[in-house]
């Protein structure tokens, strides 16, 4: 008797990436991550990637940054899922840090060695020969001037970038900055900012953590939101914000007639409230489906002859996104 | 500021010339790991190992029998210790509890030459400190035969020490507390009635290596069933290699939190 032999599809093992917590070219892979400290859940099957290029993670605190900034480098372990850099385990190959950096958020620095001594010993621990990688290094930070300093009289600014110098001694491919805008005068941050720009143009996979979001929007291609130890969202912040059909939003709309428009917005099933801002000169509609409002309210002045002015979202940036994920 | 132009490429090809990751550390445990308050920490138990040779004058019996007693008690059981804790956690302990610790475990650097590095560069604090404070105390006491066995066990007493304690550095944040712990509670109180206990015991191995080194010594400082002289140095030998072991298994293990955590 003949065996019959069946064929069936073969499954799409590697699907295109549609989860915007994912990327495609990732190089630090998070998968169902859990760490908790005792009692304290700090993260909780979290999972999402990283890639090339800067990304944001943002967050109240206590909702996990920082532990999931140390389990990508494996400063701690996880308790459940895996963490995965360049496809190896950070806690158990060694091998990683030579190609990954981490900034701590803690203002501590290693007593006793000047800015030139602590850059140095960076440098000797991941075996850059060359003598003039940590003055290049404390150049890019400007602090080459400081180099005999003591690093434990610096402030709270200065000991954030010697710690950047002393990342980028190494030539990472992986940097992972957490707040490592802390403390930084305004041009300072200007500066840094730029330079993890131009770290995440040239290829580099660039993760920076930080409380003020305005700076992360400039400055992230790519923002993932925890909240709890839990993903809140993900992706750039315009898609975050689409993705958040229940949160209100609100839009400012200039027009030539604003009493008759706001009688006809009021009709509208899109629309939850109306209010004249004199200052804006205009109306700010609250809107619970962005979708449909902006594409009824062309048609509504188009058929009560109105002629819109400014159509513009009041709170399409990262702070008011935070605010509506953490509420 | 500038971007780094330093390539990988560029990186790679110089790695070959560059200092040696354990000359690093340990140049970096003797500048970052003994601040000088530290230093005064370490100079007091050797300060007290050196009252105690001049209380050895005060004794009236032979120089070498009065010296023998007080270093068998206040050098090795008191003075000895308490430098090698301060020295053990100065170079581990303290700088994970103060958050700075991880500028070098986050590096590619084998966790062995990481505890080596750190217990070379405690060591060598501990030979500079309070083993010539034991032998400088012998002489105080005017007992020169005694200074070069004093020097000896307090040398390879405090490096046994030195390592116990980066062990537990690596076990608990609470290093001096359970390093204390360790000494009177395992060693003077349970090591005092269990020779076993004893044998692996850093104070009882280095006072009965000291005594053993001696032509003439008291009775009842001898403890039957602990190896003597040259063989009390070899079996701490062993201890410090056994410790340095389990610290390294150990690292490979951390939890390394935040200062603040």
């Amino acid at each position: 008797m003949g065996r019959t032999v069946m064929s069936f599809p073969m499954p799409n093992l590697h699907p295109p990436v549609l989860d915007p917590a994912f990327v495609t070219d990732a190089t630090v892979e998070v998968d169902a991550v859990s760490v908790w400290f005792g009692p304290k859940v700090a993260l909780s099957e979290l999972s999402c990637s990283f890639g090339p290029g800067v990304s944001g993670l943002l967050g109240p605190n206590g909702a996990g940054k920082t532990t999931l900034m140390r389990a990508m480098t494996g400063l701690v372990g996880v308790n459940e899922g895996s963490v995965r850099v360049d496809g190896r385990d950070p806690r158990r190959d060694r091998g990683v840090h030579a190609r990954m950096a981490l900034v701590p958020e803690d203002e501590a620095v290693p007593a006793g060695l000047t800015a030139r001594q602590f850059v140095r010993y960076i440098a000797d621990l991941h075996r850059v020969a060359d003598r003039g990688a940590p003055d290049t290094a404390l150049q890019t930070v400007d602090l080459f001037d400081e180099g005999d300093r003591p690093v434990d009289t610096f402030s709270k600014g200065m000991r954030q970038r010697i710690k950047i110098a002393a990342a980028l001694v190494t030539d990472p491919r992986i940097l992972v900055l957490d707040e490592p805008l802390n403390g930084a005068d305004p041009v300072q941050r200007a500066q840094l900012i730029l330079l993890f720009k131009r770290l995440g143009a040239g290829g580099r996979t660039v993760i920076v953590s930080s409380h003020v979001l305005n700076e992360v929007e400039r400055l992230a291609d790519r923002v993932i939101v925890l909240v709890h130890g839990r993903l809140a969202a993900a992706g750039g912040h315009r898609a975050i914000r689409d993705t958040m059909d229940d949160a209100p939003r609100h839009v400012l709309v200039r027009s030539d007639a604003g009493r008759r428009l706001a009688a006809a917005l009021v009709g509208l099933e899109s629309v939850t409230g109306v209010t004249f801002d004199s200052k804006r000169n205009g109306l700010v509609v609250q809107t619970l489906q962005a979708r449909e409002f902006a594409i009824a309210l062309p048609r509504l002045a188009k058929a009560s002859s109105i002629r819109l002015v400014e159509v513009r979202a009041l709170d399409d940036s990262l702070e008011s996104l935070f605010r509506e994920l953490v509420r | 500021m500038t971007t780094p132009t330093t390539s990988s490429t560029t990186t790679l090809s110089v790695r070959s010339r560059s200092r040696s990751r354990l000359i690093a550390i340990i140049v970096y445990t003797w500048r970052s790991c003994f601040p000088p308050k530290r230093w005064a920490t370490v100079l007091l138990p050797c300060a007290g190992a050196l009252l105690f040779g001049l209380l050895a004058r005060a004794i009236n019996s032979e120089p070498d029998v009065a010296f023998a007693n007080v270093a068998a008690e206040g050098i090795f059981g008191l003075a000895m210790p308490i430098a090698g804790l301060v020295i053990g956690d100065s170079v581990l302990g303290a700088e994970i509890r103060a958050g700075t610790f991880h500028f070098t475990w986050l590096s590619p650097t084998p966790t062995w030459q990481i505890i080596f590095g750190r217990w070379c560069g405690g060591s060598i604090v501990a030979i500079i400190t309070i083993a010539p404070a034991a032998a400088f105390a012998a002489l105080i006491a005017s007992s020169p035969v005694s200074a070069v066995p004093a020097f000896l066990a307090a040398a390879v007493g405090s490096i046994a020490y030195i390592a116990i304690f980066i062990t537990i550095g690596c076990l608990t944040r609470r290093t001096a507390v359970w390093s204390l712990a360790f000494v009177f509670l395992v060693e003077r109180l349970l090591g005092a009635a269990l020779t076993g206990i004893a044998q692996l015991s850093p104070t009882w191995e280095s006072r009965a290596a000291f005594t053993g080194l001696l032509d003439d010594v008291p009775t009842r400082l001898q403890r039957n069933g602990i190896p003597e002289g040259a063989a009390a140095i070899v079996r701490l030998l062993i201890v410090t290699v056994v410790a340095l072991v389990l610290a390294n298994w150990r690292m490979k293990h951390l939890r390394l939190s935040g200062a603040a955590d």
